[in-house]
């Protein structure tokens, strides 16, 4: 978590600093508009935290070390894409769930197709892209997109597991 | 959208403090509502870095560059161009479906497209931070290293299901997005 925050701080800084260079009304503009997303969605992180924080002690971990914890890879996977798939929201919202399921007991494999589950399955997505560019569009990524999530978490099992 | 979001995530955060009060009483939501505020206290400075950082690569790699980039693109230079767009873009589904579409008007065939699309699903740069913080080093690791290929293979099969998609999609968008 240290080393995550020092990369990012450092990052903004060197952003910081070539939009300074470029024009520093050009920096103080890309900060502020930062900040002002941060408010705007600060109410949605601090219920994201709050459902992680009661996740983390109301989900039965017995019921998650039997159906994500390993004992039959292919379960672990298929539960894992369609749970992710259904987990609502950004990555703030998102991983901070994602995590406590995987600290209470979920394997690897489980939680790698969760994620990719949640990033090409995801429900919450659907209705911005059917609005957006259309059930053609969907059709066919949907389509080209089916099969990555257990992909993902077989191959995890077969690389690392 | 996000009022509604807020209200049911705290609705789901209640709930499960139920579920919590009847496995383990009120020291168990204790437990829940102090690691809620650790989580908060642990990830303020990464999260409001990130915020700041989003920010500013709005400004500093402006839209219409990134359009550029890719309404020319076609092949395996289109899908590469496509998941290096879909990996840097910044912002959610909000921003990059209306990118996508620029992108389709401009010509772009549907492999491009798709491929920008998943590449902005799993290769995401601005997620990365995150994503280490909170599912850690080894579980991204392996995470972006197994689906580092979905992208422009998604982005392939997508075209060879669907021939000459893209103009089928386009004559086919919202007329919203017209």
């Amino acid at each position: 978590m240290i080393i995550a925050t020092a990369v990012l701080v450092v990052l903004a800084v060197v952003a910081a600093g070539a939009a300074h260079r470029q024009d520093p009304a050009k920096a103080r503009g890309g900060a502020l508009a930062g900040l002002r997303m941060l408010r705007g969605m600060l109410p949605l992180l601090v219920a994201a935290f709050f459902v992680a924080g009661m996740l983390a002690v109301a989900l039965p971990t017995q019921l998650v070390h039997r159906f994500l914890g390993g004992a039959s890879s292919v379960l672990d996977v298929v539960i894992g894409s369609v749970a992710g798939g259904l987990i609502p929201g950004g990555p703030y919202v998102s991983f901070p769930i994602i995590a406590a399921i995987h600290q209470a007991g979920a394997s690897l494999a489980a939680t790698v197709a969760m994620v990719t589950g949640w990033a090409v399955w995801n429900l919450g997505l659907l209705s911005f892209e059917l609005a957006l560019v259309g059930p053609r569009f969907t059709l066919i990524r949907v389509s080209a997109t089916l099969l990555l999530p257990p992909l993902a978490g077989f191959a995890t099992h077969l690389l690392f597991g | 959208m996000q009022r509604t979001m807020t209200v049911i995530l705290f609705a789901a955060g209640v709930a499960l403090g139920v579920v919590a009060f009847l496995e383990g009483g009120w020291a168990r939501v204790g437990a829940g509502l102090r690691g809620t505020g650790s989580l908060l206290v642990e990830t303020a400075v990464l999260i409001a870095a990130a915020f700041v950082l989003a920010g500013l690569i709005q400004v500093l790699i402006p839209r219409e560059t990134v359009t550029r980039w890719l309404g020319e693109g076609s092949g395996w230079r289109g899908l590469l161009i496509g998941g290096v767009a879909g990996a840097l873009i910044p912002g959610g589904p909000y921003a990059y479906y209306p990118i996508a579409v620029a992108f389709l008007r401009s010509g772009a065939n549907i492999g491009t497209i798709v491929t920008f699309v998943v590449a902005k699903n799993l290769w995401t740069v601005s997620r990365l931070p995150i994503e280490v913080a909170l599912l850690g080093v080894h579980v991204t690791w392996v995470r972006y290293l197994v689906t580092l290929a979905f992208p422009p293979l998604a982005g392939l099969l997508a075209q060879a299901l669907f021939r000459g998609g893209g103009r089928w999609v386009r004559d086919g968008l919202p007329e919203a997005a017209e």
